[in-house]
């Protein structure tokens, strides 16, 4: 049976183009610079202008590939599946079942604004294999897309009453239920401009983007005239020590403006919404980005309050999905800032079978030293070599003790748990406070660690695993009682009929199910 | 206190790691030769030779007899009807439980040294860590593999 093939919008052509010049641009640029700064001259047209002339041929050879690529494309619904069919020398043909999928997400960038189109990709559980499994759809109208969706949303109905389905097959009910969940739509959170501004000058994006420099340093360090910059700056440090710190602060605070308006393009807009089952997350400004989570597909939550927002009430809320690919793909920004105080009103409106009080059981005094105390095992040493080489100033090492001390106490003051019936709560501080919220069916394997000193104090760390996409979300209790983390492996044991504890009454739906 | 796991691994495990002690201290010593020879050629001082030879009894020592002794005396395990408990570690003991609602597949493997002895390694799979068994007799390795591959069939959720 011949079904009916779609093509994607042309502009896919000029988007794949695109794509492919920026991963290109690198050896380009390298390309140009080593060859165009040449003074020789040859006196043969073709080898003085190679670069030239290789830049243009591999500029046409891009716009043709892009556009056998958008030729090739080509998708169409079957058997309750998505067929997608491409490739430029190698044909794939990729055949999704709808109930696979766990969701499409959209993006709009600039190239789809102007025709109404959106980028789709298709999510699927993708826990199997390491590869990409997901299939994307460059541009296709907002049509086509809810194309998709309705069918997509007709293979699950099928799937989920295949007895009723003589009863109520007409499509006319289909498009009411559809309907119906348009309807269902609940905003849960929006980001206020305030909140974007604030989320935006405490992102910590400078980092990213001093980081994304000193690469750029690294790779051109060589085409980089070091010593004539040395020179300039020799004369220039004659200008006094005033006029150079202020550049270097107009350099600092420049950097920071653009990585405000780099998050504020990202951020803008940011709403979550609970669709049925669905998390949807929007935001963008240039380039409109949504993103669906299933509800079900949530491995854990995570309440993270960085230091420079802890002071002003501020944090922000990530989550963990089974769902996308490797690293921070599965790691979704639930609420990037939110005020402290409303964050758990606004987590149950989500999730209603987490608890999201704060974790009331501290740590044990005993196990105090221990957050510092491996520390000294490099410190010293360093400590006494700077005090030994720069004999008198070197001394002032000495401070870094109480600050590694004090920073210590800081994480073990920040330590702390809590078990509810199906739930271990615990929050912990590497440099930003974490909350993390567990279920005991989506903890993987648990952990408990104690070294030879650890148990003579008879304290122990408990390490609990959750998927995150390819990887693992770890939370941590460092250093707790030890009999205490001998109750959480109990805990975590199944029940015996003995010790029966009241179940939770809330059933979803399991990864395993799926 | 809570009890420790019933099962310890195979005896022929300690001999694996010995052996796997001596080829590391087998390329420290060939190291320390070559760094004996610069200091011969170069005429540097005497006692960077004794310092050497100290850094491989040491290290023989330790690789050799101490750390697989730990090792193995540490290493416990028990696969009960629904979860699987693990005690490893040298200087941190771990002890770790993995439900067998959540064992998503265990393979058993062997190197060459290992097939040697006759030992597998069981490595447990969850949807997102991954937990291994080290040198376990072969019959008895396949006879667990079986056995958890039909526990995480059986087990059903409680929660």
């Amino acid at each position: 049976m011949s079904e009916q093939r779609y093509r994607l919008h042309w502009v896919t052509a000029i988007i794949e183009t695109l794509k492919a010049a920026k991963e290109a641009i690198l050896p380009l640029v390298v390309l140009l610079f080593a060859n165009g700064r040449r003074d020789w001259n040859t006196g043969l047209w073709y080898i003085d202008y190679l670069s030239f002339l290789i830049l243009g041929g591999l500029i046409i050879l891009l716009s043709v590939s892009g556009l056998i690529k958008w030729l090739r494309f080509q998708y169409w619904f079957e058997d309750d599946e998505l067929r997608i069919e491409s490739g430029l020398f190698v044909r794939k043909k990729r055949y999704i079942p709808f109930e696979r999928i766990q969701s499409l997400d959209y993006t709009e960038g600039i190239f789809h604004r102007p025709f109404k189109l959106v980028k789709v990709n298709v999510e699927t559980a993708g826990s199997s294999s390491l590869k990409k499994s997901e299939g994307e759809l460059t541009a296709i109208t907002k049509e086509a897309a809810r194309q998709i969706e309705q069918h997509m949303a007709e293979a699950k109905r099928k799937r989920k009453q295949p007895m009723a389905e003589d009863l109520v097959n007409d499509d006319p009910f289909y498009e009411e239920t559809v309907e119906a969940v348009k309807e269902k739509a609940q905003k849960v959170f929006a980001l206020t401009s305030k909140d974007l501004f604030i989320l935006a000058t405490t992102s910590g994006g400078i980092g990213v983007i001093l980081s994304g420099v000193a690469i750029f340093l690294s790779q051109f360090g060589e085409l980089i005239p070091y010593e004539w910059i040395f020179d300039e700056f020799a004369s220039f440090v004659k200008f006094g020590v005033l006029i150079v710190g202020l550049i270097v602060f107009a350099g600092i605070v420049g950097v920071w403006i653009l990585s405000v308006i780099m998050t504020f393009f990202s951020y803008y807009g940011f709403t979550v919404t609970l669709e049925d089952d669905d998390i949807v997350i929007t935001r963008g400004l240039l380039e409109k980005k949504r993103v669906t989570v299933p509800l079900k597909r949530v491995q854990s939550v995570s309440v993270i309050q960085n230091p420079l927002r802890q002071p002003f009430g501020y944090a922000s809320v990530s989550i963990h999905s089974a769902g996308g690919g490797v690293g921070d793909g599965a790691k979704i920004n639930l609420f990037p800032l939110v005020k402290k105080n409303v964050v758990q009103e606004s987590l149950e409106a989500i999730f209603p079978n987490y608890h999201f009080e704060e974790p009331t059981t501290k740590l044990p005094k005993r196990g105090k030293a221990f957050f510092y105390r491996i520390d000294f095992l490099w410190m010293l040493p360093v400590i006494g070599a700077l005090a030994y080489f720069f004999f008198p100033y070197g001394l002032l090492s000495l401070l870094i003790i109480p600050a590694i001390i004090a920073f210590g106490l800081w994480q073990y003051r920040s330590g702390a748990y809590a078990i509810y019936d199906s739930q271990l709560t615990m929050r912990f501080r590497g440099i930003s406070l974490q909350t993390a919220y567990m279920t005991k069916r989506r903890i993987q394997s648990l952990e408990m660690k104690q070294s030879y000193f650890n148990k003579r104090k008879q304290v122990a760390t408990i390490v609990a695993s959750a998927k995150s996409g390819m990887g693992q979300h770890r939370g941590i209790i460092h250093f707790m009682e030890e009999g205490e983390a001998e109750r959480i492996l109990s805990w975590y044991e199944k029940r015996t009929v003995q010790n029966a504890v009241p179940l939770l009454h809330v059933k979803d739906e399991s990864l395993e199910g799926e | 206190m809570r009890p420790q796991p019933a099962n310890q691994i195979s005896r022929k495990g300690l001999k694996v790691w010995r052996l796997y002690g001596i080829i590391q201290t087998s390329i420290l010593t060939l190291l320390a030769i070559g760094f004996g020879v610069l200091v011969y050629i170069n005429d540097w001082y005497t006692w960077l030779y004794i310092a050497a030879a100290a850094v491989v009894i040491a290290d023989s020592y330790i690789s050799i007899y101490l750390i697989p002794k730990i090792r193995w005396m540490r290493w416990r395990y028990e696969v009960r009807e629904s979860e699987i408990e693990l005690q490893h570690g040298l200087f941190i003991v771990k002890r770790t439980l993995i439900p067998m609602v959540r064992v998503q597949h265990v393979d058993t493997s062997q190197g060459p040294i290992l097939k040697k002895y006759g030992l597998a390694v069981i490595t447990i799979s969850t949807a997102a860590t991954n937990h291994s068994i080290p040198a376990l007799e072969m019959e008895e390795a396949d006879e667990l593999r079986n056995r958890i591959s039909v526990l995480a069939r059986v087990a059903e959720d409680d929660v």
